[in-house]
């Protein structure tokens, strides 16, 4: 047998979530979710809102812990506890409205909390420059400066800035909470071109969102909860972008799950 | 970019031409002048780093969120502490680092109250500012304390504090000016100074980032102690007494010099050299009044129109720099 070293571990799961459950007091969130990601896949998140999605990804990046389930990272069983945790693991988490201090520059929010320093933790200003104006390169950003502040980018430029940080600190997995939920179509289009990027750097993306239209062209693979649960987990090949709609709206309906 | 536009981008480019205009309009108006007399400027120098220190810790707290009224209390309850341990025959050196020390630990009490017990530090200052000041009129049954029986006059100690040097410029204006320089440098250069920024523009995205925003903030309110301590100390030597009404004023005053130097009340913004030229130009401003013989208790009014323009002007001016 021959292996073929590139398409092999494309194969292999890079994340794996099995069986979690979550309760908020009676709540019942998350009941029983599998949720798989491989190397450099785009995965598409979907459900309404109140299905479940921001918690089981505030799970996989240790924002909340679940009550019961496993959590597989590059095959071995972790428990992520914190968002530090999940970082070192090489899991970032863009959202739309925390990522960035908008009243700080490019390059000093790209580096926060991690800034390149010299001696006795001064900031080397050369360096996160230069480091930023790469990382926004490599994801076809282009911008002026690294001074310029948050305040001053377009939805796009900043969700772009979010991203690009993913990118630079070496993340395995690049989560997206609906990147392009408060963003004009131009600027949706903008950052579905920066998650071809991160595919391209062989990073795997989660993409959240409610809006099929925007995760259809770029995801590969189609994950939909409702209330709680998987209802859904198919292939692009395999499904189309009415059957997707077609399988939410029946679900909210019937609110019956129905397997794939 | 042309040299105006650049300039109007530095954050206390406004406070800086306010500072300006208000030295040439007093020097031109006051009765002979007398602003500019060396007596005046002297005398300036001396009174002025008092508030202008605490501010600077001021400043630097508001930068990443938080309030700290509870200056006017810290700053004489220390200044007690410090003339206590000399009365108690303890070399004035050691008793400045205890009452330093201190100060440290009343602003770390505060810090820890607020990111904790998860309330708003204006409410934790007020809290301990009038729990400090009634610990202390206790403690001092509210009497002045001289300083002439504890250390005798001309001593090395008192010499580094309110000396002068060459015996013309007041040691507390280089105290000032190193204070400010010092904690410019942490701001803006040093990473300390980012995740202060990040703390109060964006807390959230700090702490996903992986800043300990606690840490960060209680850090910020004890180097505000220190500084008061500091103070407290400066007053009573050159007071040559101890008074419980020390730094009385204070806790607003430095909020108005943070805020009239570009400092935004809801953090995030903000620069120390406009927090310097702040403390100084709100100073200036009631300095000038008072030679111009305006009614001495009008005087705040004048400083509450300052500081309502100063914020409207600043808003202003931040919103065209976002477009």
């Amino acid at each position: 047998m021959v292996s073929i070293p590139v398409s092999k571990k494309s194969e292999e799961s890079l994340v794996k979530m099995v069986n979690i459950h979550k309760w908020f007091g009676k709540v019942h969130a998350l009941k029983g979710v599998d949720f798989e990601a491989k190397h450099s896949e785009i995965v598409g998140l979907v459900g309404d809102n109140g299905a479940g999605k921001s918690t089981l990804i505030k799970v996989l990046s240790g924002f909340h812990l679940a009550n019961e389930g496993e959590i597989y990272f590059e095959g071995k069983k972790v428990s992520i506890t914190s968002s530090s945790e999940a970082r070192r693991l090489g899991i970032e988490t863009v959202y739309q409205e925390q990522a960035l201090a908008p009243h700080m520059s490019i390059s000093r929010n790209i580096f926060m909390g991690r800034e390149p320093v010299r001696s006795l933790g001064f900031i080397n200003k050369k360096v996160m420059n230069e480091e930023s104006m790469e990382a926004l390169e490599s994801i076809e950003l282009h911008l002026r400066s690294p001074d310029t502040l948050i305040a001053m980018l377009s939805g796009g430029e900043r969700q772009g800035v979010a991203i690009a940080r993913a990118l630079h600190f070496k993340a395995k997995l690049v989560i997206l909470d609906e990147p392009t939920i408060a963003l004009s179509i131009k600027e949706a289009g903008q950052v579905l071109e920066f998650i071809k990027q991160l595919k391209k750097e062989e990073i795997a993306v989660v993409f959240i969102t409610h809006n099929l239209y925007h995760v259809f062209p770029v995801a590969e693979r189609f994950v939909i909860l409702n209330r709680g649960e998987t209802v859904a987990d198919v292939k692009k090949e395999d499904t189309s972008i009415e059957k997707l709609s077609e399988l939410i709206i029946k679900e909210l309906s019937t609110g019956k799950a129905v397997s794939k | 970019m042309g040299y105006m536009p650049k300039f109007f981008s530095y954050r206390a480019a406004n406070t800086l031409l306010v500072f300006v205009g208000l030295i040439l309009f007093f020097s031109f108006f006051t009765p002979r002048h007398v602003f500019v007399d060396p007596r005046n400027i002297t005398s300036l120098s001396k009174l002025m780093p008092d508030l202008g220190i605490v501010a600077l810790g001021v400043g630097m707290l508001m930068i990443c969120g938080e309030f700290d009224l509870s200056v006017s209390s810290v700053l004489p309850l220390c200044a007690f502490i410090f003339i206590s341990l000399l009365k108690a025959n303890i070399s004035p050196f050691f008793a400045l680092g205890i009452a330093l020390g201190s100060g440290a630990l009343l602003g770390f009490l505060n810090g820890i109250i607020t990111v904790k017990g998860r309330i708003p530090s204006f409410i934790t200052t007020l809290g301990t500012m009038m729990f400090w000041r009634g610990i202390l009129y206790v403690g001092s049954h509210m009497w002045p304390i001289g300083l002439r029986a504890y250390l005798p006059s001309g001593s090395v100690f008192e010499r580094i504090f309110v000396g002068k040097i060459g015996g013309v410029i007041p040691v507390q204006i280089v105290w000032f000016v190193a204070f400010g320089a010092v904690l410019g440098i942490i701001l803006h250069l040093h990473k300390f100074g980012n995740w202060i920024y990040a703390t109060g523009d964006n807390r959230e995205a700090a702490r996903a980032m992986g800043i300990n925003t606690d840490r960060v903030k209680i850090i910020c309110f004890m180097i505000v102690g220190v500084l008061c301590a500091f103070v407290g100390i400066l007053q009573l030597l050159r007071m040559e007494t101890f008074a419980c009404t020390q730094g009385i004023g204070f806790e607003l005053k430095a909020i108005a010099a943070s805020v009239v130097g570009g400092t935004f009340l809801m953090g995030g913004i903000g620069s120390m050299m406009g927090i310097f030229l702040g403390a100084i130009t709100i100073q200036i401003l009631e300095n000038g009044l008072i030679l111009m013989r305006v009614p001495v208790f009008g005087i705040s009014a004048f400083i509450g129109l300052a500081i309502i323009l100063f914020v409207i002007l600043n808003t202003y001016i931040e919103k065209r720099r976002a477009r």
